[in-house]
């Protein structure tokens, strides 16, 4: 294999082993307490600034910053071992989850110190959450061709226009990190002459539209700039170096164990009811795949530990990883006769009907399986 | 990989590039004169400690050597002997066989040993008519245990793989037999195939993209095309997948820890990845990649025959899910490996 796709084995790690227990134990305890509920896909869907506060008092949020930013300094391998826990738990985190995994990072990379003192500390503590503005109606997997546009005025401070969409929880959120046009586009540079605006969603000239995806949940929302002035230190990084910015980000966005996990609430009813040889086949194939999709995502944290930016074996394993979340309920259908319904009196059929409405975003957000080929075939050597 | 594996791997990959890969035939059932080489250089018992008659070293040189001849489709029951039948074998604290004697393996079941003596029939028998020992499964008075038997003077038949591997039986009519407890035979010998198709895959992999390199159509190389690029990407997942889960068993071994679940994960996980492998590679192979006359074949076609060796991917999957079934499966199933 080329070097550019293959990651070393990850050591082992008695801490994370041990946060995990204690994850475990946080989850049985508010199980059983009844402040949440299972379901799948929590990390898109469960929306919960409670029980994100109570993770933040725990310090299991913004866990690799430093200190000084409300951080805890400890390892990827933590982190990668409480955010996997959170997962299988199907546990309300999409409050917090972009901030945290995304725009934390991103900040503590190209933020001013005001902006790192004034909003890490807040995100660590579960109270601050983020939105992604990078797609627009006529971009989507196209990043480059955005339309949105920011200008300085005569202030020097930047006026915003265009769309965002896909904006995931931007109803229930504080910022967005906005990627625009700070210089027109040039067909023969077409990475150039975009930027990173940290733009605070209360601002006059911000309008939240919301879009419903196939349950009727609102999380997606389209998220308008009218002539909105965003003070000028709001730049994030460097004027025009957006594009870098983003690559690096969507390294962070797509190496997480959320790739291979949104569906684990429903393999899991599955597993406590498998019986029959045939049920037991499909447990067990199934099981396989998400074992070896584990691997590579440990690995990736521990690259990640290292200091490296996987982006391109992060690409292989969400593009597997998707591809086996949306397997998830097919498979078990092929061997329990349950209606899927989210109105089901069995929880095997709700958890169905939950993975397979949302199944056409596993492998859509955060890069298309496609684009994510794309970028495996690069690694390859082949373009 | 160690400085100690690089040289074991480039010591055989040097005997390797003296032996072509053959079509196997009824005449010539296995590569003998590269078993003749390998056992010369001490490598049919790399391993295997030397008190006990190997060649020593480690569990990973073990792993290096059987991996290397895999993907150079190498005709000999190295894997059989250096990760399976071998250290089952000590690990029941029976004596090694000499390393030079080609070793094998079968867990088909149905034979009896009583009184240190074996009967019945065992079936699927990898390198059978080329082995002279042979390790099986087999029913004792309290149970299953592991037997040694000679087979050096008996009958197995002419059934093949798909590849043209040996694939015989033996008729045991209460042959003298070496007894001890079974242990994890069955695991080994389903982590040793996962690994045999761990790296060939890796290798088909590496030919696919060669040859997209290479093959010139409608004025392009076949990799320029992005339909092309899909597939290969598609195929570099599946490697990938497979050869992390297959390195996390080995790890496992190598520290002791029980490896049934973790073997049974990577039977499953190789075996899947078969279909989606051989099959792009053919695919972007195109015709010439279903001749014998192109080297695929040698690789591909071991492939379909592994996967079914040492119990296919439905037998481990009830295996493994019997495991994580039940009212907690996540703490099982991050257990398994």
């Amino acid at each position: 294999m080329p070097s550019t796709l293959t990651l070393a084995p990850a050591p082992p790690s008695e801490a994370a082993e041990a946060v995990r227990l204690e994850v475990r134990q946080f989850l049985a305890e508010e199980l059983a307490a009844g402040t949440f509920s299972t379901h799948v896909d929590t990390w898109l869907s469960g929306v919960d600034p409670a029980f994100s506060r109570k993770l933040g008092e725990r310090g299991w949020l913004g866990m690799t910053w430093p200190k000084e930013y409300g951080g805890h300094e400890r390892t990827a391998m933590e982190r990668y071992a409480v955010t996997e826990e959170l997962l299988a738990a199907g546990a309300p985190v999409a409050a917090h989850w972009i901030a945290d995994r995304q725009s934390g990072p991103n900040l503590l990379r190209y933020g001013t110190e005001t902006q790192r003192k004034e909003i890490l500390p807040r995100i660590a503590a579960g109270e601050c959450y983020f939105v992604i503005g990078m797609s627009e109606p006529d971009s989507g997997s196209d990043l480059a061709s955005i339309r949105t546009k920011a200008v300085r005025n005569a202030d020097g401070d930047w006026v915003v226009d265009g769309a965002k969409v896909w904006t995931s929880n931007a109803h229930h959120s504080h910022y967005a990190i906005v990627l625009v046009r700070t210089a027109p586009a040039d067909p023969t540079a077409r990475h150039a002459g975009m930027s990173q605006l940290l733009v605070d969603l209360s601002l006059p000239g911000i309008t939240i539209n919301p879009i419903r995806i196939l349950d009727g949940g609102h999380h997606f929302n389209e998220v308008v700039f009218d002539s909105v002035v965003v003070p000028g230190d709001m730049l994030l990084g460097e004027e025009g170096a957006g594009w870098h910015q983003v690559t690096a980000e969507l390294a962070f966005e797509r190496s997480g164990p959320e790739r291979i996990l949104s569906t684990f609430p429903l393999l899991a009813e599955f597993a406590r009811r498998a019986s029959s040889p045939a049920e037991l086949a499909t447990l067990g194939r199934l099981s396989a795949r998400l074992l070896a999709l584990r691997q590579l995502s440990i690995r990736i944290a521990a690259a990640l530990d290292r200091g490296e930016l996987p982006d391109i074996p992060a690409a292989l394993v969400k593009d597997v990883g998707t591809t086996f979340e949306a397997d998830v309920a097919e498979e078990i259908r092929r061997v329990v006769d349950v209606p899927a319904s989210l109105d089901s009196p069995d929880p095997l059929g709700r958890a169905l009907a939950e993975a397979q409405l949302h199944q056409p975003g596993y492998t859509l957000r955060g890069g298309t399986n496609e684009i994510l080929r794309g970028i495996v075939a690069r690694g390859l050597g082949l373009r | 990989m160690s400085g100690e594996q690089d040289l074991v791997v480039s010591t055989v990959r040097e005997i390797l590039a003296g032996h072509e890969p053959v079509k196997l035939t009824a005449e010539r059932r296995w590569d003998a004169q590269l078993w003749a080489e390998l056992a010369d250089a001490g490598l049919t018992g790399v391993g295997l400690p030397e008190e006990a008659g190997g060649s020593g070293g480690e569990l990973a040189d073990a792993v290096a050597v059987v991996a290397t001849l895999a993907a150079g489709a190498g005709a000999v029951p190295v894997a059989e002997q250096l990760l399976v039948a071998g250290p089952a074998l000590l690990a029941a604290g029976l004596s090694l066989p000499p390393v030079g004697e080609p070793l094998t393996v079968s867990v088909s079941g149905g034979l009896r040993v009583e009184d240190g003596r074996l009967t019945g029939t065992a079936t699927d028998v990898p390198w059978a008519g080329v082995a002279r020992h042979l390790v099986v499964v087999a029913d004792g008075p309290d149970g299953e245990v592991l037997a040694l038997v000679d087979v050096a003077e008996l009958e197995a038949g002419d059934a093949t793989n798909l590849a043209g591997e040996p694939r015989g039986s033996y008729v045991l009519d209460g042959v003298p037999a070496q007894v001890g407890p079974v242990g994890e035979l069955r695991a080994r010998y389903a982590l040793a195939r996962a690994l045999q198709l761990s790296a060939a895959a890796e290798t088909v992999l590496a030919w696919t993209v060669q040859y997209a390199g290479e093959r010139v159509q409608f004025g392009r190389p076949l990799a320029k095309f992005q339909g092309i690029q899909v597939q290969l990407a598609q195929m570099a997942g599946e490697v990938t997948a497979v050869s992390a889960l297959v390195d996390a068993a080995v790890q496992r071994l190598d520290r002791g820890e029980p490896l049934e679940l973790a073997a049974a994960a990577a039977k499953v996980r190789a075996g899947a990845a078969v279909d989606v492998v051989a099959r792009l590679a053919h695919q972007v192979h195109g015709a010439i990649g279903f001749t014998l006359e192109h080297r695929l074949h040698h690789l591909t076609t071991r492939m379909w025959s592994w996967r079914d060796d040492a119990g296919n991917e439905t037998t481990w999957a009830r295996v493994l899910g019997a495991a994580v079934a039940g009212d907690d499966p996540w703490p099982a199933l991050v257990g398994v490996v």
